[in-house]
């Protein structure tokens, strides 16, 4: 049933959500922050670029020059009433949150009864989200430690030296695209899909369609191979006939690593063409060592692959692209 | 670029307004924090301060009312006199009083004197024996321990100087020694005591003066007296407005303890009422005392049920284990209630609130204090719930049955290995090769014919139990293998398609069913039916001698007779005006005459019913009764009779024809039925198998081929526990989470719209319209549709059966807490089930304010209810439990002389049989005497016998006309006992006990209030009872207790006594003694 708002209320006033509805509001707010500020400083740096004797002379970097003033501050109190304030304001929204929200605490777990739908606390919800699409081995275990690995990893494949203290989008273009598409246009988007979207079973409801526990969906999810009606029959051939029965599961094998090889090259070879754009770019990575550039690859290419994957399957309804007897991409 | 301000904006810029701003806003949350933890999440400070200050106004109203009360009564002349008696019983004690005190005073002195001369020389003389008795054993052991003993008796002579007052006050000093310190210390102490006890000697008449006022008072103005009520008044008006907790435990149990119940209830924070340290027990306290009665939102009554508290105190079980809701839980109604959806135990509605009697009574059938929860059992039997659905507990004859059935099943087929092994072993050891082989052959074929003895033995015993178990096994339908004798197969369909058309007090449920259905499941019962032998055909008989017969035998303590407003009756069975569209009248004589009487034999073991060719095969008759009760067949028990509860009325074959012709008049003249042509096509034999299977017919009726079958519904016996989630909305998902039920209203419950996505919600639709669960599925096969009827049940008896299926729980108290007694009352509990089973209270009033179906008939009002049947809250006390054994098995007490009642001929009702088994019967006898707390085993009382002086007393006791006993009393004898009202006193010695009956003649109203039987006939001299009226002056010698002596008369009557009585009436009584010597 469509229409029905009082559904989309009972998920966004849930207070299990409250989190997920501020972050809806607040990260595109902080993404403009961070860009308004961004753009103004690029605009300076434009200006001083330009003029190299106000650049010499200059010495605030956010604020435009004004000889009268004082070089430096002092952080007390210039800084500290500014962080005193901010912790007041969240405090009082703290409080004003706890005082009018009870826990969302349930009923004792009851070991014989599976609540539906049933969902992870939401900084999980992603995580979750990623189940859908991928082995558990993969979503579960090889993704989460890649995202953790590349994050620690930044600091080392990093070979730009600017925009450190300071909004800037000029100097930190790829740093803002990758954060951009990665967390806020993978990662987010996966935590409110989980929250808003999937109902009961686990199932896709769109914003004001009723969640229905009853509900019945009929789909078929197909591998790359069986779209391509690859099952071994020409392989069979010719392999010895001792190896004839696995012929299907060989064939499968091979033929998931050509789709994968194409979007390894692919990505790669538009991962590269971004980074050759313009010559700031081609400067920074002409001082990556080759470590640094195949480990920033590896991980763009596997970040790339988590959107094409959840297309594929939601448009096409691919299952999996490479399946082998141990593992399924 | 815009124009730049002179000052540096960072350091210029004042924060100070945002600061202040923002610090008074954290002052606000901080401010609202606060109210919150002291009131708004405390709400019950609030409910306490309006429950003392309106309960203070109403108690010094009726402290005011008392006082004036007090004041009246006070100014009568016997209190006056009352309080005369206690001013002189003061003046007169007060001289002795003021004496003894003195007394007392002078020896508090003297202990005080010596105390400390006498404490120091017990310690030293103490230790001193200490190191004498340890000296270590060493060459000077000898010596030292004489020098140590030296030193006791040194200290034990040693005197001290005591200043010793005497009662004129002055001291004198003494020297004491050990021993005659101890000993005047000891002296003082029994002189002390002795003085305390004179001194409450003398005080006594005032004591006994004071009680006597006090209990004139409490006479005249029952209830707290003014001094009670101020107390209460300063404890309210003194209250500490504090959290109240009760920690729900066992005795013996700390708070979450191990074996505890991890139960906190607040409850009495808000329901202040409830709490007797404000509202003492036996005070009770409504909105409309405290001038609330409109108010919504005041938890102040007190329980409404004081007497609960009795057996369930309040400091062990608290409230939520019987009420439910969040006993811990205070911030606001709803949660403290449990009305939300994630608190598993909500608080029970009004309607249900018997439920929470169920969690730990699951045991009772009848629970004192629950009506609604035992009407509820009742139904749960009568309207068949328990033909489709288990429920441990109910009705488990049925099962036992089956496993002593298939027990004996596989022992025979060991016994038939056995007995094959035998002459094998037997052949084997002649062919052995040695004598030792041979010997052990021989030895295991002989070990085999011992243990098919053995197996012999097992199988007797158990065909013994099933004998027992087919004569409790019964069926919620009647038999559908006798279709064909019994009924008109017109009739059939109708009945399926009109059920409550043709009897809306019916216990059949209404069946969802097509046309073609109907045609089906008609066919395959009629089809069915057994074919002969034949019944015998009957005369006509005099239906206006039925209908007399039929009104006041007994019939309608469970029959129903009559339409709508007209409709008499019980419910128990079916309604009887419209039977003769249906019936066959040559069944319904034998019916009547006697309802257990079967067509043919069930052999459960060959699964069919036996033939008069079978009993011909092994040269015996066709006769089959619980006296022949095996088969010819296979020696093992058969279903002899009918498994209805119908009992036999031990009727001539002329009476039953009478009451048959009358109900055969009992139509409905407008009534119309199809032709069933269809009924004999054999075609719609299977589909009307298939669908009877499916609906469970075979659960409440006998019908030929499924008499085994299993019950279709689930088992109920926790299903108040299940999660919600384990219910199926089906498509009323949603309806029931926003409170619209399936006919469009809004749900409104206790004043608020609720959602009824919950257990009360399910099963409240489930029980009015099993179908609507249906409503809209996809089930093109009819067998998808759910199996569930619709129960003919109003709304009062579905909140009853909401009640007991909410509370049939798998508790979370501890089994202590659960009602499974191990002494008598367990007698109780297992009578209850057997009573309820067989409508005993239809008839009799058994617990004590219960009223029996009989009771409310129009025919039994006023000077009628002389006719009703007797009344046996006192049965135990009252009847030889032997006696009762043989009456339960034989209510007409005569193997020949059948057709009356055994005790009461006088009664038109009548005691039916019921052809109990023996277990029924002793749960029966014992049930009996544990509700009238007889000591079991029963010990007959020895009464001595009488001596010839005694009997010609008791005869003139017996015989005066201040008590004409046998104007009352049966004697046999046809012409006398036309206006008897009582029973004959022949049966007196062998059916009553003899302090039961002195008390009857004595203070016959103090057992069943409104009896016939006069009260006064005695009084009371003394500590012995006297015949309250004339009596020759030879009998007025006699100084035994009178009641007795007439008890012991009684128990010794004889046929010639009584005959000779009879006709001597109201003649001279001194002629007695002369007569006895005949």
């Amino acid at each position: 049933m469509w229409g029905d708002w009082h559904q989309l209320w009972v998920i966004i006033s849930a207070p299990d959500n409250i989190p997920i509805v501020a972050m809806l509001v607040l990260v595109p707010f902080f993404t403009w922050y961070a860009f308004h500020n961004a753009l103004a400083n690029d605009r300076l740096i434009a200006q001083l670029e330009a003029d190299p004797q106000l650049a010499r002379t200059h010495h605030r970097t956010t604020y435009p020059y004004n000889s009268r003033w004082e070089r430096e501050l002092h952080t007390n109190p210039f800084l500290m009433r500014k962080e005193l304030l901010a912790a007041v304001i969240v405090t009082i929204i703290l409080m004003i949150w706890a005082l009018t929200l009870n826990a969302p605490l349930e009923e004792p777990a009851n070991a014989s009864v599976t609540m539906n739908p049933a969902k992870a606390p939401w900084y999980f919800l992603g995580l979750q989200e990623m189940l859908e699409y991928f082995d558990p081995w993969i979503a579960g275990v090889i993704i989460p430690t890649l995202i953790i690995v590349g994050l620690m990893a930044i600091p080392f494949i990093d070979a730009n030296p600017l925009g450190n203290g300071y909004y800037t989008y000029k100097q930190r273009r790829h740093a803002v695209w990758t954060y951009l598409i990665g967390f806020e246009a993978i990662w987010l988007v996966l935590v409110s899909i989980g929250t808003f979207i999937r109902g009961p079973g686990f199932m896709w409801y769109w914003p004001t369609q009723t969640w229905d526990p009853d509900r019945i969906e009929f789909n078929v999810n197909q591998n790359l191979d069986q779209v391509f009606h690859v099952d071994g029959t020409w392989l069979a051939h010719l392999l010895p006939s001792s190896w004839q029965s696995s012929a299907p599961l060989i064939a499968k094998g091979l033929f998931g690593i050509i789709p994968m090889v194409v979007y390894g090259v692919l990505a790669a070879l538009f991962i590269h063409w971004i980074c050759m754009r313009t010559e700031y770019s081609r400067k920074i990575y002409r001082k990556m060592s080759l470590l640094q550039t195949v480990t920033l690859y590896v991980f763009l290419i596997t970040m790339l692959f988590l959107p094409v994957t959840i297309f594929l399957r939601l448009v096409f309804r691919i299952k999996y692209i490479w399946e082998t007897p141990w593992f399924s991409i | 670029m815009p124009e730049l301000p002179p000052d540096d904006p960072i350091k210029s810029r004042s924060f100070a307004n945002p600061i202040l701003i923002a610090f008074f806003v954290l002052l606000l949350c901080v401010s609202w924090a606060m109210y919150q933890e002291f009131v708004g999440l405390r709400p019950w400070r609030g409910y306490q301060n309006e429950f003392a200050s309106a309960y203070s106004a109403y108690l010094q109203k009726e402290l005011r009312a008392r006082d004036a009360a007090e004041k009246t009564v006070s100014s009568s002349a016997d209190y006056q006199k009352l309080v005369a008696n206690l001013n002189q019983a003061q003046d007169a004690a007060t001289p002795k009083d003021t004496a003894i005190e003195k007394q007392i005073a002078v020896v508090d002195l003297q202990r005080a004197a010596i105390l400390h001369a006498f404490q120091t020389d017990r310690s030293l003389v103490g230790s001193l024996i200490y190191d004498y008795e340890i000296v270590p054993n060493t060459a000077d052991y000898k010596s030292e321990k004489q020098s140590r003993l030296k030193d006791v008796l040194d200290a034990e002579a040693k005197t001290y100087s005591v200043d010793w007052p005497d009662e004129s006050g002055k001291t004198t000093s003494r020297d004491m020694n050990y021993k005659q310190l101890n000993d005047g210390f000891n002296q003082l102490l029994d002189k002390k005591a002795q003085l305390t006890a004179s001194e409450g000697d003398a005080n006594k008449p005032v004591k006994d003066a004071q009680d006597a006022l006090d209990a004139y008072l409490a006479a005249k103005l029952p209830g707290l007296n003014s001094t009670q009520l101020k107390g209460l008044l300063n404890t309210v008006q003194s209250m500490d407005v504090t959290l109240v907790q009760i920690n729900v435990n066992p005795p013996g149990h700390e708070i979450n303890d191990v074996g505890g119940v991890g139960l906190t209830d607040r409850c009495q924070s808000c329901h202040v009422g409830t709490n007797p340290k404000y509202v003492p027990p036996g005070f009770v306290l409504t909105k409309a005392d405290l001038g609330m009665q409109k108010s919504n939102d005041a938890p102040f009554s007190s329980h409404p049920d004081p007497d609960l508290f009795k057996w369930h105190p309040l400091d062990t079980f608290g409230c939520s284990p019987c009420h439910g809701g969040n006993g811990r839980a205070l911030s606001t109604v709803e949660t403290a209630h449990g009305r939300y959806e994630h608190w598993l135990w909500p608080l029970y509605y009004p309607e249900n609130y018997e439920a929470g009697c169920q969690q730990c009574h699951s045991a009772d059938a009848w629970t004192e204090h629950a009506p609604a929860l035992n009407e509820a059992k009742m139904l749960f039997r009568e309207k068949g719930c328990i033909g489709c659905h288990n429920y441990s507990g109910f009705d488990s004859q049925a099962d036992q049955l089956q496993d002593t059935i298939r027990e004996i099943a596989s022992l025979e087929k060991e016994k038939d290995t056995d007995n094959q092994e035998i002459p094998q072993l037997n052949k084997q050891g002649d062919q052995a090769p040695d004598n030792a082989t041979a010997q052990k052959l021989y030895a295991q074929a002989t070990n085999l014919t011992v243990s098919v003895s053995k197996i012999d033995a097992r199988v007797e015993q158990l065909d013994e139990l099933s004998h027992s178990l087919q004569q409790e096994v019964k069926r919620v339908g009647p038999d559908l293998k006798e279709v064909r004798m019994k009924l008109n197969p017109t009739w059939i369909p109708y009945w399926l398609s009109h059920t409550w058309n043709f009897d809306p007090t019916t216990k059949m449920p209404q069946f969802q069913l097509q046309p073609d259905e109907v045609q089906a499941i008609s066919a395959f019962v009629w089809q069915q039916g057994l074919k002969g032998p034949a019944l015998d055909k009957q005369p006509a008989g005099d239906a206006s001698k039925g209908k007399d017969l039929f009104n006041s035998l007994g019939c309608l303590a469970c029959h129903s007779i009559g339409r709508g407003s007209q409709q008499t009756g019980g419910d128990v069975a079916a309604n009887l005006s419209r039977v003769g569209e249906k019936a066959n009248y040559d069944y319904l004589v034998r019916w009547i005459h006697d309802p257990r009487v079967r067509t043919a034999p069930y052999d459960p073991y060959l699964h069919r019913d036996l033939t008069p060719a079978d009993y011909a095969k092994k040269g015996l008759p066709f006769v089959f009764d619980l006296q022949h009760s095996t088969s010819p067949v296979d020696g093992h028990e058969l279903v002899v009779q009918q498994q209805t509860i119908m009992p036999d009325f031990r009727l001539s074959w002329e009476e039953a024809r009478d009451i048959a012709s009358y109900l055969m008049t009992q139509k409905d003249p407008g009534a119309h039925y199809d032709q069933a042509s269809y009924i004999n096509d054999p075609s719609l034999f299977d589909k009307g198998r298939t669908l009877v299977e499916h609906y469970g017919c075979a659960n409440c009726h006998e019908i030929s081929g499924l008499e085994d079958a299993a019950r279709i519904g689930t088992d109920l016996t926790q299903e108040g526990s299940k999660p919600i989630e384990r219910f199926d909305f089906a498509l009323l998902y949603t309806k029931a989470q926003d409170g619209i039920l399936p006919d469009g209203k809004h749900l409104v419950r206790d004043g608020q719209s609720s959602a009824w996505y919950d257990l009360k919600g399910f099963f409240d639709e489930k029980l009015a319209d099993p179908e609507i669960f249906d409503e809209g599925k996809y089930k093109p096969d009819p067998m998808d549709r759910l199996h569930m009827p619709k129960p003919n049940i109003d709304p009062e008896q579905r909140d009853a059966l909401v009640s007991f299926l909410l509370g049939s729980t798998e508790s979370t108290l501890p089994p202590s807490y659960q009602y499974l007694p191990t002494d008598q009352r367990k007698y109780i509990q297992e009578g209850w089930w057997i009573v309820t089973k067989y409508n005993c209270i239809g008839c009799h009033q058994i617990d004590i304010g219960q009223k029996s179906v009989l009771m409310g008939l129009p025919m039994y009002q006023g000077d009628n209810s002389i006719g009703l049947p007797p009344v046996l809250t006192s049965e135990g006390a009252r009847v030889n439990p032997e006696w009762l054994k043989s009456f339960l098995a034989n209510p007409a007490l005569s193997a020949t002389d059948t057709d009356r009642d055994g005790v009461r001929q006088y009664l038109k009702v009548r005691m039916p049989t019921f052809f109990l088994s023996d277990d029924e019967i002793r749960k029966l006898v014992l049930f009996f005497e544990a509700l009238s707390s007889q000591q079991e085993p029963f010990i007959p009382e020895k009464l001595a016998p009488l001596t010839d002086q005694e009997r010609s007393v008791a005869r003139s006791i017996f015989t005066s006309p201040a008590a004409p006993c046998l104007k009352c009393h049966a004697t046999g004898n046809l012409a006398h006992d036309k206006n008897a009202t009582a029973p004959n006193f022949l049966l007196a010695g062998q059916r009553l006990r003899a302090p039961w009956t002195e008390r009857w003649i004595t203070e016959p109203a103090t057992i069943i209030p409104g009896t016939a039987m006069p009260s006064g006939l005695f009084v009371r001299q003394g500590d012995r009872w006297v015949f309250n009226g004339p009596l020759p002056a030879a009998a007025k010698q006699y100084t035994g207790d009178e009641a007795d002596l007439l008890t012991r008369y009684l128990f010794e009557m004889t046929p010639q006594e009584q005959s000779m009585l009879t006709g001597r009436t109201p003649s001279a009584p001194n002629s007695g003694s002369s007569s006895a010597k005949k």
